[in-house]
């Protein structure tokens, strides 16, 4: 039915000539106190939700005539009730917990995409965020992943990605060396040691790799106390302390604090990837105290931390927030939902242009869902990923069809999610 | 004296050399192995010493009493604030302090179960650094990781070491078939994935859902219902069986699912009452419950299972067991372990044959597994997850002595938090996961760390590298080490080296 969106002509690449002024950075490291992000270079974020957010929970399409009957005790009460919807548009609403992106949104800075999925249909967590994560229509088609494929043709001062995690996640494994970085409790060794481990690392490439990445994040934030010891748990480990952060609350807080002081810099990476657990709702997912209500004030308030720690860099920022697959419309049998396909996903940040609902809404009832089940995907995920790279970045067509998601000429480009980017400094 | 072999025997299918042991390892390093094929005489100490399958259970139903009663305290709280509030603000406020008050009820489970879990944690580390049989105590972490039940799940958060104990320890030996009945009977399996609460819609019970609220596993909303749930079923045909392109469909992961409705755990909490629930096995915890099971005929992958009750469930894990697409993907997955992230299809091929031929005869497959030439490259085809290269790291120093809660906060900053697989899927086994800048980081902190507490003036870290590598030791790495200005940063580099960081 509705579909609440302007398609407009390709943006002028108005980056390409700074992005041309370095090539083939492997083994940089950040300069000590550099300035912050003066050049408005564009910066990307993107955060994978594992397990298969709830679409339907997180946007509910309140507005449906089929919405309160098939979610039955899922169903989030219209804008106004209490612990209702917060509106978007009329149709559309957000989770009552997600409240700052609901602001972001008023701000014309969230673009919300519904029923939209990759092309995984099978319902299979882990081949599904394979299938996100590598960017080939079907499961393992790849052994690298398309947010690293993206950085080949960009530049950076520094290293070009960072993944905040202690592993780097497959979308951002391949030929492009990057970072990773997370909180660390150890104490850390003495230089002159450091400098002997990577003589040794010389001869083996893929160690000599990642220890050169791992020096230049600990470049940025091994001097960082506030980071460094943040989350609530002092550098000295109190009893326990590092294992009980689960990856939830606090920590997510950390972590989203990182990633914007990475990008915040003016020889930041180019790129930053999250991830956060837990999405799994198969039982009992309507009640305010369960893990899909905490996920969501979590996300919510990881978001505010994101861009606040970004700065003036959230204006040249995409944040990109996608799971592997929607969930079923209906309620299961133990007030959750099971693995579905079509689902939500979002795009935050200053340089969305935002506060719109982009879809091709399929509707609710049972003869219009994917195989009488799911939420059917009206939208390729890489339609709107080769739209963010192509505006925001400037990567050219040739490049993403070729390389960054290989086959997918179905899924158009779409056009008009970012605004003209800022001119440089 | 052939150190190649011994290194690889020890390093690549055992836990990690200890000083003394590639000698004694040279004479026969496959013999040395295939002598460790044997069934566990006794239970490591430490492991009998922590809770029962009993206990463990106990604690989750205490939880979920609790959690009841704030529930629906919550409940009538909320219903007190709607009577009295007009305003949505304050309607809002009131919901959250609710919703607080029950997920303070969680947060001090778990928080309470803290001391048991390192504990926990602490004897699954020393039994590995102590065994004398470590491809044997390998092959069990290898099970473990296979049949997961993780405390990331907090409802499950006590379960996993006494599961196991029960599932991977006792049954590393044995077939796979039975031990795939084992896990997915088991109460923390059918806890984990959900099972408990999955109710055939045909059932008595899915027919008349006033009956539910009697059951605190089952009760939900009053008046409604609850139904299917596909969880276990799915996840043990992705991943305990066949494997994600073992050829079923959605309907199958469907049929299969009203096939084991009804299998839950046996009337939890009247037993409290009485002391003979102390005693309960996790077989005694199996209930199959008649009231919720689908009834009729179901066809799993073309097959018709008429049988009744918890047997139908049983005839399909039995077919499936001997599946061959379960042979080949247990094939891969043991093949990928000690052969490498991609591993040689004659390998898979072999051990997968190994599989049918001696219907799931674990034992056979090891043995067949040892005898492959390609498991025995000299070059290093695997990079240690951080719990392995921790244990080796221990083994081969004696040291140093770390508590339950040491060790989860170290392999927490490594990524690996013991019994906390972020997802049934287990951890990944392949470099690409764990050669991460950040945790090569973090192993060569943890490393200075060690070498600062082993060092001392007798222990000598070239003699120490031949004794834990052999004749694997490599050129630059033996150059590092002779230029290193101290013992500790002698160690440091031994425990960092690419020899020691792979196997």
């Amino acid at each position: 039915m509705t579909t609440r969106f302007t398609r407009r002509s390709t943006l002028a690449s108005l980056l390409a000539s700074t992005a041309l002024l370095s090539t083939g950075v492997t083994r940089a490291t950040f300069a000590a106190g550099a300035p912050a992000n003066k050049s408005n270079e564009a910066r990307l974020v993107f955060i994978i939700l594992r397990g298969g957010m709830d679409g339907l929970s997180a946007v509910p399409a309140y507005g449906d005539p089929d919405f309160a009957n098939a979610r039955d005790a899922l169903a989030i009460p219209p804008p106004g009730a209490n612990g209702g919807t917060l509106d978007l548009d009329g149709f559309f609403g957000l989770n009552p917990r997600l409240t700052r992106l609901h602001g972001l949104y008023g701000a014309g800075e969230l673009l919300v995409v519904q029923a939209v999925c990759s092309p995984y249909r099978s319902r299979s967590h882990f081949d599904g965020q394979n299938v996100l994560e590598c960017g080939a229509p079907v499961p393992f088609g790849l052994d690298s992943g398309w947010l690293n494929r993206a950085l080949e043709p960009l530049s950076a001062k520094g290293p070009r990605g960072i993944a905040i995690s202690s592993a780097v996640p497959l979308a951002l494994r391949g030929n492009v060396p990057v970072m990773s970085w997370a909180p660390s409790r150890l104490p850390a060794p003495q230089e002159d040691l450091i400098a002997r481990v990577a003589s040794l690392y010389a001869h083996d490439e893929r160690l000599a790799n990642a220890f050169a990445e791992a020096q230049a994040a600990r470049g940025v934030m091994g001097t960082d106390s506030a980071v460094r010891a943040g989350g609530g748990a002092g550098a000295g480990g109190s009893a326990g302390g590092g294992g009980e952060r689960d990856g939830r609350g606090g920590a997510a807080i950390e972590m989203m604090r990182a990633a914007g002081k990475f990008l915040a810099r003016d020889d930041g990476p180019r790129v930053a990837m999250l991830e956060a657990s837990g999405w799994d709702s198969h039982a009992t997912q309507a009640q305010p105290a369960g893990a899909l209500y905490r996920n969501l004030s979590a996300l919510d308030a990881g978001m505010d931390e994101l861009r606040n720690a970004l700065g003036t860099t959230w204006r040249n920022t995409v944040v990109v927030i996608a799971t592997e697959f929607g969930r079923t419309v209906a309620m299961n049998g133990t007030s959750g939902t099971d693995h579905g396909s079509g689902g939500a996903m979002f795009l935050a940040g200053g340089a969305v242009q935002g506060k719109r609902v982009l879809t091709d809404w399929p509707g609710l009832s049972v003869a219009n869902r994917y195989e009488g089940r799911d939420l059917r995907a009206t939208t390729d995920m890489r339609a709107v990923l080769k739209g963010v790279l192509h505006d925001h970045f400037q990567i050219a067509d040739g490049h993403l069809e070729a390389r960054v998601f290989p086959d997918s000429r179905s899924a158009k480009r779409i056009e008009g999610l970012v605004r003209a980017p800022l001119a440089g400094a | 004296m052939n150190t190649v072999a011994a290194a690889i025997a020890a390093n690549r299918f055992g836990l990690g050399a200890r000083p003394g042991d590639l000698r004694q390892i040279s004479n026969d390093p496959r013999g040395w192995l295939l002598a460790q094929l044997v069934p566990e005489k006794t239970l490591p100490a430490s492991l009998a010493a922590l809770p029962t399958t009993a206990e463990d259970e106990a604690a989750f139903f205490i939880w979920l009493r609790d959690f009841g009663r704030e529930a629906r305290a919550a409940k009538r709280q909320s219903a007190r604030a709607a009577s009295s509030n007009t305003g949505d603000a304050n309607g809002m406020s009131e919901r959250s302090a609710d919703a607080n008050g029950v997920a303070n009820v969680q947060g001090s489970f778990v928080k309470s179960l803290l001391p048991r879990y390192h504990a926990a944690i602490a004897a699954r580390f020393q039994t590995a650094v102590e065994s004398n049989a470590p491809f044997r105590e390998r092959l069990m972490h290898f099970w473990s990781n296979h049949f997961v039940v993780s405390g990331a799940k907090p409802a499950a958060v006590a379960l996993p070491p006494s599961y196991e104990r029960d599932i991977a320890r006792t049954f590393v030996m044995g077939r796979f078939g039975d031990m795939l009945q084992a896990a997915e009977k088991h109460p923390s399996m059918l806890l984990y994935l959900d099972n408990v609460q999955s109710i055939g819609p045909n059932s008595s019970l899915g027919l008349s859902p006033g009956r539910v609220r009697k059951n605190p596993l089952l009760r939900g909303k009053p008046g409604k219902a609850k139904g299917l749930n596909e969880n276990l079923a799915r996840e043990i045909l992705e991943l305990h069986t066949l494997g994600v392109d073992g050829g079923y469909t959605q309907a199958d992961v469907t049929s299969f699912a009203r096939v084991i409705t009804g299998w839950q755990i046996a009337s939890p909490l009247k037993n409290f009452r009485f002391k003979r629930f102390q005693s309960w096995t996790a077989e005694d915890f199996f209930y199959f419950n008649a009231d919720a099971h689908e009834p009729g005929v179901q066809q799993v992958l073309g097959k018709s299972y008429a049988q009744s009750g918890a047997q139908q469930g049983v005839a399909v894990l039995d077919d499936l067991a001997r599946h061959p697409s379960t042979a080949h993907f247990i094939a891969t997955k043991l093949a990928r372990h000690f052969v490498g992230d991609v591993p040689p299809a004659p390998v898979v091929d072999r051990l997968s044959e190994s599989f049918r031929d001696s219907e799931g005869d674990l034992r056979t497959v090891y043995r067949t597994l040892v005898q492959s030439p390609e498991a025995w490259q000299p070059t290093p085809l695997k990079f240690k997850q951080p719990e392995e290269h921790l244990i080796s790291a221990v083994r081969g120093l004696g040291g140093p002595v770390m508590n339950g809660q040491r060790l989860l906060a170290v392999l927490n900053e490594m990524g690996q938090r013991p019994y906390w697989q972020p997802g049934p899927n287990g951890w990944k086994d392949a470099e690409a996961e764990w050669l991460s800048p950040d945790i090569l980081w973090k192993r060569l902190e943890w490393s200075t760390l060690a070498g600062r507490a082993m060092a001392s003036a007798a222990r000598d870290p070239m003699a120490l590298a031949y004794e834990l590598l052999g004749a694997t030791l490599g050129e630059h790495t033996r150059q590092a080490l002779a230029n290193a200005d101290s013992p500790a940063q002698g160690i440091a580099l031994l425990l960092s080296s690419p020899e020691f960081l792979r196997r």
